[in-house]
C-alpha cells in the first residue's frame, strides 16, 4: 500500500495543473494517466488561441514537470479503478499499470523498436490520419520518452494454433518481406515448417477474423510460401548449432510430437536420442500422409532441422524397456509413440483378403511396397481425414471405382471440409448415412462386396452426438474387391503398462498440464496421450512435453508454458480497423483431376505477389504480432519483455482529483456531412493536426488526394446545439478553434479561401472577440446559417448545401475542396468508472456533477473528490487551468482540514 | 577580457518547424561550433521536451559543460525550464543563456531565410559570448510572510479570503465600500443554478467572520505598498470620522476590485428616453418585484434587449470597447426566464448579434425559446434604433437577418440595453501596485494559460472581474485560483528571488543620487557607508531591469548576470557579423 497525499487521474492540462500545483504546496501528489504520455489534447494542437502560441510550448515544461517535480509521482499507460473511502476518512485506489511490455527505466526512447515494428495500426495521436507502429512513442514530446508495445491480446490465429505458432506474427513478417525472420519465428515453436505449411489443418484460418468479410488469410500456405523459400537457400534450420548442456533426454517415437520435443530440447543444448520402431522417421508424417499433400521429401527437410542439431535417430529400434533406457544415462525419457493401431470393422467378414485397415495402407504405399490396385473396386468406411487419404490414395493407385460409406451425414464428417471436397472431385463416391453389416465372401476367401444398412440419426446421447442406428429392412449391397476400414486408431501401450499407468482406450494416463507420468523422469505427449488428434496438436504436446522435461531436469516448477494474452474480441478488431475493404479471395490454386494418377502435390505454391497480397490483408487483431522484430532490434538487454503483464497497485490518498476531460464527438454520427465516407471531410482535430509543428504530411492537404486545398469550409456546431444528436449544449470552444485555424490556414495557404458556416460566434473571453475580428480582417468569410447536406463530387470535391440567412435566406450550394467539421465535446465515461457505480454523481448530460458551483466550483458529490477541467462540462484551456488552480485551492483546504481532528 | 577556459554546450532548436522553417538549423548549428568555448553543439526538434532536456542534461554531464545557450524560443517562456535543465545537470543555473531566434528571428522574418539564418547566428554568438563571461550564482532566498493582503470584497474575494485562512495563511480583507458583497451582495437569481445572489454573500461572510485569520476592513483601502516579494507592507487607510492608515506585512496580494458596468451615453440606443434601462437596472427591478413587471406604474407586456451595448464596438466608435463581455448573453437570456416564468403574458424580443450562452448555458437559451422569448439578429453595422414614435409609443426598428433581412418596428413598454462590464478606475491602486493594464483596460495577467492570475509584479495576483468580464462562478474560480497560486510561494515559508539584481561598488560611488531617481522600484537607498554616503540596492527590491546602470556617471553600478562586461561583448560579437 502506497500512500499519497492527492490522487490526480489524468494528465491532460487540467490534471498535469492540478498536480504541480498542489506538488508546489508540499503535497506529495500521485499522477495517474491512461495513455503513455502526459499531455492529454493540448499537446497534440497546433497553436493556441488567442494568444498564437505554439500548444507544444505551453505544454512541454508542465509535462517535463510532471515527471521532475519532487513531489509529484507520474504513472502513465495505468488506469485507475475502485476508489473507495477507507479508514479515517481517506480513500483506497487501484491503479493497474498496463503492460508496456518495455522496461520504462532502461528503455532510452531511441525508437529502434519503432522502426522494427511490422505492424501499423492507425495514430490516434494523428487523429486516425496516418499510422503508427504497435511499438511506439506517443509522439515527439512524449513524457516519457519511452516505448510503449499496443497488445491488446492475442491474435486469433496465434491464439488457436495448438502448435504454439505464432501465425500472426509470420504473416506479419511476410507482409515486410522478412521472409527468413518469419521461418525462424515458426522454427520457434517446431522443426516443422514444411509439413505444417501443407499439411496441416489451419485452425487459424477458420478463426482469422477476416473470415467474415470476405474468407480468411490463407495462413497456412503463407507457412508454406516461407519454408520453400529456405528450403531453397538452407538445408536444415539455418540457425546455429547450441553448446551442449551435458544433459541427455530420450525421445520414443519419431512423428510431430517426437520431432517437436526433440527441436525444441536441442534447441537447449540436451543431448537427444530418438528411437523409432518403424525403418523410417516421422511417425504418420512419413507412414500415413499421402505425398500429394505432403511430400517426403519435405517431411525430410523438416527432420533435418532436428538432425542438424545433433540429435541422434535409431529406426527400426522399437523400445522395449524404458527403465534401462533411463538406467543407461537418459535423464528423461519421452513417450511419443502415437496411434499406430487400427480399430477393426467388427462385422462378419472383416478378417477376409481384400479387407485392410487405412493405416496399414498408406503405411505400406508410403513405404513403396508396391500395392495396385488396377481396375479394383474399393469401398472405404469412415468419414474422417484417413479415410479420406485411403480414398485419394486409392483413385492414384488405379482404382476404377472408390466409395466413401460413412454412417452420419456430409456436414457431420470429421475430416477437413477442404479434403471432403478435393476427394470428391478426384472421383470418389460418397455415400452418407449408411454403415457396414457384413463383408461378403466371393466363396474363395476374398472379397466381393460390403452389405450396409442404411443409418438415421437418434435421439443424442450422453456424449451430446447423436449415434446413428440401422434403419430396419434397409439393407444394400456394393460390390467391391477391397474394403479399407478407416474409423479409428488406438494406441499400442501395452509395453509401457509397468512404468505408465493407461486408460480403457489404451492411452497414458499422464498430468494433462505436465504431461508427466507417475515415473517422475518418464513423460508422454502427442495422440499416445490424447488419442488420434492431428499433427498440429500432437506437435504442440512436443513442445509442452520439452518445456515440462527443460523445467524438470532443472529442478524448476513445471509450469509458465501457456504464455497467452486472452483473446482479442474480433468486433473491436473491426470496429478499430475502419479501414479495410472487401478484398478478392486468394485463389487456393490447387491441381485437382478427376482421375488422379500419381502422387505430386495438388497445391500449387503461392508466388511471391500473393503471399504479400495474401498477408497484406491481415487486420492485426492483437495488434502486436509477437513477431519479435521489436526484441532484436532493442539495444538493451530484457527492456523488451512480451510476457510482461498488468500490475494492479493498491494506493491510499487523502483527496481525489477527477481531470479526465471529455471525448470528441464522433463527427459520424451526422451521415448528412459524410465523415469517414467522403474522405475530404475532417474534423477539426485533424485539421489542428494537419497546422502542427509534428504534423504528419509537413503541409495542409486533402487526404482523398493530397491536394492543396484552395477552398476550405468549415461547419461549426458539428455534434453540439443539436438535438438530433441527443447534445443540446454548446462544447464551449470549436468557434475559437476554428478562428485560430483559419488564421493559421490563410497564414500557410494565403491564396486559400476559408469561409466558415457557423449559428452564432462564441468568442465570450478576453480578447477572443479581437481575434475573431482579427480572423476577418485576414479575410476570412463567415456564413450564418446551418449546413444541411454536404455531398461529394466524382473528383472529391464537396458540396455544400446550406441557407444563407444573411443573403436573404435562400438555399446555396457552394463548393469546397476541403470541408473541415468542428466537432464538439461528450463526456467522458471514465470518470464515473474510477468509483463504485453511481458514487459520483453526474449531471444530466453525464459530465461529473459540480454539487455548489456558485461558492465551490469543482467540488463533487463525494466528500475529499474535486473535478477539475472538462471532466465537468467543457472549457477552453484557459478555463481548465483556471478551474484547476480552484480546485487546487479546495483540495488545499480539504487536507489542512483533514489533518485537525475534529 | 580573458576569462576562463570555457565549456560550452549550444543547442539549437526547430521548435518543430516554428524555427526550423524559415532558419536553416545546420548552419546556425556550424557556426556555434565554430566559436571559441563551444565544446557542443547540436539542434534538437523541441529543446523544451522531455528527451531535448534528457540530452542536454546527459551533454553537461558528460563533456563536464560550464555554460549552456539554448538558442529557441522568447526567455519568458522556457527560462525557467532550462534552468531547471542546468540545475538537474550539476550545472549553475545563471550559467545559461536563452537566446531567441523564434520571436526575434524565424516568426518575424518569414520572407528571406538566408537573412533570417545569419540574425539567428549573430544572436546565437552574442549568445555565447554573454556566456563566456557567465558567473555562477545563487537565488537569493527570502523568508515569506505567511499572509495575504485580498483587496475587495465581492464574491471573489471573500471566496479567496476563506480558501487563503482554509490552507493556514492570515489574511487582511480590504473593502473599499462600507459593506462587503460587491455585485452579487446586490442580486437576487443568479444564472444557472438560480442560487441568490445575497444569500451566497450572507453565507460568504458568515464563513468569514468564523475565521480567526481573516481581519476584514470595510471602508478601507490600499494605498501603499513597500517592501518586495514575499514582504511586503501595505498601508491599508480606513475611513470613518477619523480615518487612520494601518501598516502591516503580507506575503501576497490578491487583487479582486472587480468591474463597473456600461453607461450607455445619453442617446445611446435612445438611453435618456423613458422606458430604456440598462441590464442592471432591470436585473434590480425584476429582482425587487414579483408577478408581472411594473414599469411606472403600468405593467411590461413587451421587453426589447438590445445586445452588444458596450461592448464588441466597432473600431471607429470613439474609445471603443472591442471586447466581447462574456456575461451579458447569459446573464440576459437568463432574466428573460426568470421574468417569462412569473408571467405569462410578456413578450421579450431579444436583439441580438451572436448567442454567446456558452457551454451548459446554451440549454437557457434553449428554454428561453420555448418559453416564448424571440430572437432577432442584427447585422454589426445595421444596429436597431430605439425612438419614441410620433404617437409617444417607444418603439425599436431593427432589420432582422433571420426573416431575409426584414424591416421589423417593435412597439415596447421596455428597453433594455444589455450593457456589459467595463474596468473600474482605480488609479491609486494601479499606481500603489504598479499593476499593468490591457488593451481593453482591465489588469492584466503575465500569461492566460502559463500563468493565468499573477501579474507583473512578484506577489500580485488578479481574480475576478477586474481581470476581465466574468461571471460570479468564474470570478469565484479565479479567486481560488489565485489563492493557490498565493499558497504556492507562501506555504513553503521562502521564496527564491532572481540573482540578476544591481551591485553599486561603494568605492566608486560619488553619491550623486542619480540612480535613485532612475529605480522604478524604489529600491535604491543613499547610506551613509564608511564615512561617505553611498547607494545601496535592496537585493530583494532591485527587479534587474537595469535602468540604473547607464545614469551611473561613475560606471559605478553593474548588472549581475548582464555585466558591462557582458554586454559589451555581446554587442562586439552582434557587430561581427557584416550585416547584408
Amino acid at each position: 500500500m502506497t500512500d499519497y497525499d492527492v490522487l490526480v487521474v489524468g494528465a491532460g492540462i487540467g490534471g498535469m495543473e492540478s498536480a504541480l500545483k498542489l506538488g508546489d504546496m508540499g503535497y506529495r501528489v500521485l499522477l495517474v494517466e491512461k495513455e503513455a504520455s502526459v499531455g492529454g489534447k493540448m499537446i497534440l494542437l497546433s497553436k493556441v488561441f488567442p494568444t498564437l502560441d505554439c500548444a507544444s510550448c505551453i505544454s512541454t515544461p508542465k509535462m517535463a514537470a510532471s515527471i521532475h517535480h519532487p513531489n509529484v509521482t507520474t504513472l502513465t499507460y495505468s488506469e485507475v479503478g475502485g476508489i473507495t473511502r477507507g479508514s479515517a476518512g481517506r480513500f483506497q485506489a487501484k491503479v493497474t499499470r498496463k503492460a508496456r511490455f518495455v522496461n520504462e527505466t532502461t528503455c532510452t526512447g531511441c525508437q529502434l523498436c519503432e522502426t522494427a515494428c511490422t505492424v501499423a495500426v492507425p495514430d490516434q495521436f494523428n487523429a486516425d490520419m496516418i499510422q503508427r507502429r504497435a511499438a511506439y512513442i506517443a509522439f515527439p514530446q512524449a513524457v516519457p520518452k519511452k516505448a510503449v508495445i499496443e497488445r491488446a491480446g492475442s491474435s486469433p490465429c496465434s491464439y488457436t494454433c495448438p502448435a504454439g505458432i505464432q501465425a500472426h506474427g509470420y504473416v506479419s513478417l511476410i507482409r515486410s518481406g522478412e521472409y527468413e525472420k518469419a521461418f525462424q519465428l515458426v522454427l520457434d515453436a517446431t522443426p516443422l515448417v514444411g509439413t505444417l505449411g501443407r499439411a496441416c489443418y489451419a485452425p487459424c484460418e477458420l478463426e482469422c477474423t477476416r473470415g467474415s468479410i470476405e474468407g480468411p488469410l490463407p495462413i497456412r500456405r503463407l507457412k508454406r510460401f516461407i519454408a520453400d523459400i529456405h528450403y531453397d537457400k538452407f538445408d536444415g534450420p539455418g540457425i546455429e548449432i547450441p553448446e551442449p548442456n551435458g544433459h541427455k533426454v530420450a525421445i520414443v517415437g519419431t512423428g510431430p510430437a517426437g520431432l517437436t520435443a526433440a527441436w525444441q530440447l536441442a534447441r537447449k543444448g540436451y543431448g537427444v536420442k530418438m528411437f523409432e520402431a518403424a525403418p523410417k522417421a516421422g511417425g504418420f508424417l512419413r507412414l500415413a500422409i499421402p505425398a500429394y499433400r505432403l511430400p517426403s521429401e519435405i517431411v525430410e527437410q523438416d527432420i533435418a532441422n532436428v538432425t542438424a542439431l545433433g540429435v541422434e535417430i535409431a529406426t527400426s529400434a522399437p523400445v522395449q524397456d524404458l527403465d534401462s533406457l533411463h538406467e543407461e544415462g537418459y535423464e528423461a525419457v519421452l513417450l511419443a509413440t502415437g496411434t499406430p493401431l487400427s480399430t477393426k470393422l467388427g462385422v462378419p467378414g472383416d478378417e477376409l483378403d481384400g479387407v485392410l485397415s487405412g493405416v496399414a495402407f498408406l503405411r505400406a504405399v508410403k513405404l513403396g511396397e508396391g500395392i495396385d490396385l488396377a481396375d479394383q473396386r474399393v469401398v472405404v468406411i469412415g468419414g474422417g481425414n484417413v479415410a479420406m487419404d485411403t480414398a485419394r490414395t486409392a483413385r492414384r493407385l488405379g482404382a476404377r471405382e472408390v466409395t466413401v460409406v460413412y454412417r452420419r451425414t456430409r456436414s457431420e464428417m470429421p475430416a477437413h471440409h477442404v479434403e471432403a471436397d478435393d476427394t470428391e472431385k478426384e472421383g470418389v463416391r460418397f455415400v452418407f448415412q449408411a454403415a457396414p453389416v457384413a463383408v461378403l465372401d466371393d466363396g474363395r476367401g476374398a472379397t466381393r462386396g460390403l452389405r450396409c444398412s442404411r443409418m438415421a440419426p437418434a435421439k443424442a446421447g450422453a456424449s451430446g452426438r447423436s449415434r446413428p442406428e440401422p434403419v430396419p429392412g434397409s439393407e444394400f449391397e456394393i460390390a467391391c474387391e477391397v474394403i479399407i476400414g478407416a474409423i479409428g486408431m488406438a494406441p499400442d501401450t501395452d509395453g509401457f503398462s509397468a512404468q505408465v499407468r493407461t486408460n480403457p482406450n489404451g492411452t497414458l494416463a499422464v498430468d494433462p498440464e505436465t504431461l508427466q507420468s507417475g515415473s517422475a523422469w518418464l513423460f508422454a505427449a502427442g495422440d499416445v496421450v490424447s488419442g488420434a488428434s492431428d499433427i498440429t496438436r500432437a506437435t504442440g504436446q512436443g513442445q509442452r512435453a520439452a518445456h515440462m522435461i527443460d523445467r524438470w531436469i532443472r529442478g524448476l516448477q513445471l509450469d509458465g508454458f501457456d504464455l497467452r494474452l486472452p483473446v482479442v474480441d474480433k468486433d473491436q478488431v473491426l470496429a478499430r480497423q475502419k479501414a479495410y475493404r472487401l478484398a478478392v479471395p486468394l485463389d487456393p490454386s490447387e491441381v485437382l483431376s478427376a482421375a488422379p494418377t500419381d502422387f505430386r502435390e495438388v497445391e500449387l505454391p503461392m508466388t511471391e505477389a500473393e503471399a504479400h497480397r495474401g498477408a497484406g490483408l491481415c487486420l492485426d487483431c492483437g495488434v502486436c504480432s509477437e513477431c519479435g522484430e521489436c526484441v532484436d532490434a532493442c539495444p538493451v538487454d530484457d527492456c523488451i519483455d512480451l510476457r510482461a503483464r498488468d500490475q494492479v497497485l493498491d494506493v491510499e490518498v487523502g483527496a481525489v482529483v477527477v481531470a479526465t476531460g471529455f471525448k470528441l464527438f464522433a463527427a459520424d454520427l451526422k451521415p448528412e456531412y459524410g465523415y469517414g465516407t467522403f474522405k475530404n471531410v475532417i474534423s477539426g482535430t485533424q485539421m489542428d493536426r494537419l497546422l502542427a509543428p509534428t504534423r504528419p504530411f509537413n503541409t495542409i492537404l486533402r487526404p482523398g488526394d493530397g491536394k492543396v486545398p484552395e477552398r476550405i469550409a468549415y461547419v461549426l456546431c458539428t455534434g453540439s446545439r443539436d438535438e438530433t444528436v441527443g447534445n443540446p449544449l454548446c462544447s464551449r470552444f470549436c468557434c475559437m478553434y476554428s478562428i485560430k485555424q483559419n488564421q493559421l490556414i490563410m497564414g500557410a495557404l494565403p491564396i486559400a479561401d476559408v469561409t466558415v458556416h457557423y449559428m452564432d460566434i462564441r468568442a465570450p473571453g478576453k480578447r477572443y472577440d479581437e481575434f475573431y475580428e482579427q480572423a476577418k480582417a485576414m479575410g476570412a468569410n463567415y456564413v450564418k446559417g446551418r449546413v444541411a447536406r454536404i455531398t461529394e463530387k466524382e473528383n472529391g470535391d464537396l458540396v455544400l448545401r446550406y441557407e444563407d440567412i444573411e443573403h436573404g435566406g435562400g438555399l446555396v450550394e457552394a463548393e469546397y475542396d476541403l470541408v473541415v467539421l468542428a466537432v464538439g465535446v461528450q463526456p467522458n465515461s471514465d470518470a464515473q468508472a474510477l468509483f463504485p457505480e453511481g458514487d459520483l454523481a453526474v449531471d444530466e448530460f453525464r459530465y461529473v456533477a459540480e454539487t455548489d458551483e456558485d461558492a465551490n466550483p469543482g467540488q463533487t458529490s463525494i466528500p475529499g473528490v474535486y473535478v477539475a477541467g472538462a471532466a465537468s462540462g467543457a472549457k477552453d484551456i484557459a478555463d481548465s487551468i483556471l478551474h484547476a488552480g480552484s480546485t487546487v485551492a479546495q483540495v488545499a483546504a480539504y487536507l489542512e482540514h483533514a489533518k485537525v481532528p475534529a | 577580457m580573458t576569462g576562463r577556459e570555457r565549456r560550452i554546450g549550444v543547442y539549437v532548436c526547430h521548435c518543430g518547424g516554428n524555427i526550423s522553417d524559415h532558419v536553416d538549423i545546420d548552419q546556425v548549428v556550424a557556426a556555434a561550433q565554430a566559436e571559441t568555448g563551444v565544446v557542443v553543439a547540436r539542434q534538437m526538434m523541441f529543446a523544451c521536451s522531455d528527451s531535448g532536456q534528457g540530452d542536454m542534461e546527459r551533454d553537461i554531464k558528460e563533456q563536464h559543460l560550464d555554460g549552456l545557450v539554448v538558442a529557441s524560443c522568447s526567455p519568458k517562456l522556457h527560462v525557467v525550464t532550462f534552468r531547471g535543465v542546468a540545475k538537474r545537470a550539476g550545472l549553475n543555473p545563471y550559467e545559461y543563456t536563452q537566446v531567441n531566434v523564434r520571436e526575434q528571428a524565424s516568426w518575424i522574418h518569414s520572407d528571406d531565410e538566408q537573412s533570417t539564418t545569419d540574425k539567428a547566428i549573430s544572436l546565437v554568438k552574442a549568445g555565447i559570448a554573454r556566456t563566456r563571461l557567465s558567473e555562477p550564482l545563487e537565488p537569493l532566498v527570502v523568508e515569506t510572510t505567511q499572509k495575504t493582503l485580498v483587496v475587495g470584497g465581492g464574491v471573489a474575494g471573500l471566496r479567496a479570503a476563506i480558501g487563503l485562512a482554509d490552507i493556514g495563511l492570515g489574511v487582511f480583507l480590504v473593502e473599499r465600500a462600507a459593506e462587503l458583497g460587491g455585485w452579487v451582495g446586490r442580486f437576487d437569481e443568479m444564472y444557472p443554478t438560480g442560487k441568490n445572489g445575497r444569500a451566497l454573500i450572507a453565507s460568504l461572510i458568515t464563513e468569514v467572520r468564523r475565521r480567526p485569520a481573516i481581519s476584514v476592513f470595510t471602508g478601507a483601502e490600499l494605498v501603499s505598498k513597500s517592501g518586495s516579494f514575499g514582504n511586503y507592507r501595505v498601508g491599508i487607510r480606513i475611513g470613518g470620522s477619523t480615518p487612520e492608515t494601518l501598516s502591516v506585512e503580507v506575503g501576497s496580494i490578491i487583487v479582486a476590485t472587480g468591474f463597473e458596468t456600461y453607461q450607455p451615453e445619453v442617446g445611446e440606443f435612445g438611453y435618456g428616453i423613458e422606458g430604456v434601462v440598462t441590464l442592471p437596472e432591470f436585473k434590480e427591478a425584476i429582482d425587487h418585484s414579483s408577478g408581472p413587471l411594473m414599469y411606472h406604474g403600468t405593467p411590461v407586456r413587451n421587453v426589447v434587449y438590445v445586445y452588444c451595448v458596450g461592448s464588441r464596438q466597432s473600431a471607429d466608435t470613439p474609445a471603443a470597447n472591442a471586447y466581447c463581455s462574456r456575461y451579458c448573453c447569459a446573464a440576459t437570456v437568463a432574466a428573460s426566464v426568470q421574468l417569462a416564468s412569473r408571467d405569462a403574458q410578456v413578450h421579450q424580443y431579444h436583439l441580438y448579434r451572436d448567442m454567446r450562452t456558452y457551454g451548459k448555458f446554451e440549454l437557457m437559451y434553449t428554454e428561453s425559446r420555448k418559453l416564448g422569448s424571440v430572437y432577432l439578429k442584427f447585422a454589426d453595422d445595421a444596429p436597431p434604433a430605439v425612438a419614441r414614435d410620433d404617437s409617444g409609443r417607444l418603439v425599436v426598428t431593427v432589420r432582422d437577418l433571420l426573416t431575409g433581412g426584414e424591416e421589423l418596428a417593435i412597439a415596447a413598454d421596455l428597453v433594455v440595453l444589455v450593457t456589459g462590464m467595463i474596468p473600474r478606475k482605480n488609479e491609486e491602486l494601479v499606481s500603489v501596485l504598479k499593476l499593468p493594464l490591457g488593451t481593453d483596460g482591465f489588469f492584466n495577467e503575465i500569461h492566460p494559460k502559463l500563468r493565468p492570475v499573477e501579474t507583473v509584479v512578484d506577489g500580485v495576483y488578479i481574480a475576478g472581474t477586474c481581470q476581465g468580464p466574468r461571471n460570479s462562478s468564474e470570478s469565484v474560480a479565479s479567486g481560488l485560483a489565485a489563492v493557490t497560486q498565493s499558497a504556492v510561494i507562501l506555504k513553503k515559508g521562502f521564496a527564491e528571488l532572481d540573482p540578476l539584481v544591481a551591485v553599486v561598488d561603494a568605492d566608486a560611488c560619488t553619491a550623486c543620487g542619480l540612480c535613485l531617481d532612475a529605480c522604478p522600484y524604489g529600491a535604491i537607498e543613499m547610506t551613509l557607508g564608511e564615512g561617505k554616503s553611498v547607494a545601496i540596492i535592496s537585493e530583494t527590491g532591485c527587479k534587474g531591469c537595469g535602468g540604473c546602470v547607464p545614469v551611473c556617471p561613475d560606471n559605478a553600478i553593474d548588472l549581475r548576470g548582464y555585466t558591462d562586461a557582458q554586454i559589451s561583448a555581446m554587442i562586439d560579437s552582434l557587430l561581427e557579423v557584416p550585416v547584408a
